[in-house]
């Protein structure tokens, strides 16, 4: 799954131990999610999106196609 | 309108409508509303960084000095009644270091809990593999190893499986 934490922690100026800090979890946790090596639980991928003030969706993005319909509403009413 | 004001000071009345209209110069240097930014947080102390380390080493050395002393007092009183208690007594200081072990397992995030399970899984299966392998090498005559060289292995291998998945993910 990619994710744009890197732009968003990079607009803060935050380091990875910062936010992980905030987050609650290791630097090390924040790095794999940031490389892509490893995806969050729901409730951390909540916590971050709280975190920068923004929904799920536009911090992280499936690589599979969503089907056609289904994800343009939602992407619309943001 | 004057009427309205009963109070002619200035710095009392009301905002006129000119400077909170959305079309007012005065409203849009205003800082915006999204920018929430929290605070940095600050470092966390190393008290909080090396808590386990600190409690399980506080903890092997109580058993180091239990184990001492009850050897000691054991070997000065090799027939005592109370012999058995004290032969078990450094299980104590043993049993809240692995509470602290399993407490500090609980405290990890959830990376760092699925970075350990693969390295104990690892570690279990490695020393079942090496074990059974000697096993079979001392049925055909290599030397009896003690059974106390299998925690130990364990241990070893629990540390090097942590190495190899920590790798993984970075």
């Amino acid at each position: 799954m990619k994710n744009r934490l890197r732009v968003l922690r990079a607009e803060l100026d935050w380091s990875q131990a910062q936010l992980a800090e905030r987050l609650g979890v290791s630097r090390q946790t924040v790095n794999a999610i940031e490389t892509g090596k490893y995806d969050p639980s729901l409730p951390l991928a909540f916590s971050i999106a709280r975190t920068f003030n923004r929904h799920i969706e536009e911090i992280f993005v499936s690589e599979e196609k969503a089907p056609a319909g289904r994800l343009a509403p939602t992407r619309a009413g943001l | 309108m004057s009427e309205q004001r009963p109070n002619p000071d200035p710095t009392e009345a009301p905002i006129e409508p000119l400077y909170t209209h959305p079309a007012s110069p005065f409203v849009r240097t205003e800082t915006p509303q999204q920018v929430d930014m929290p605070a940095v947080p600050a470092a966390p102390s190393s008290w909080v960084v090396y808590r386990t380390q600190i409690e399980f080493g506080l903890a092997m050395l109580a058993y180091l000095m239990v184990l001492v002393g009850s050897v000691t007092v054991l070997q000065a009183n090799p027939t005592a009644e109370w012999r058995y208690l004290v032969a078990v007594l450094p299980v104590v200081p043993a049993a809240l270091a692995l509470s602290i072990f399993v407490r500090a397992l609980s405290r990890l995030d959830e990376l760092q809990k699925r970075i350990q399970m693969q390295a104990f899984g690892f570690s279990l299966g490695a020393t079942a593999l090496l074990t059974f392998a000697y096993g079979f090498l001392e049925g055909v005559g290599m030397p009896h190893l003690s059974w106390t060289f299998v925690l130990p292995l364990m241990a070893i291998l629990w540390g090097v499986g942590t190495a190899i998945f920590t790798i993984r993910y970075r």
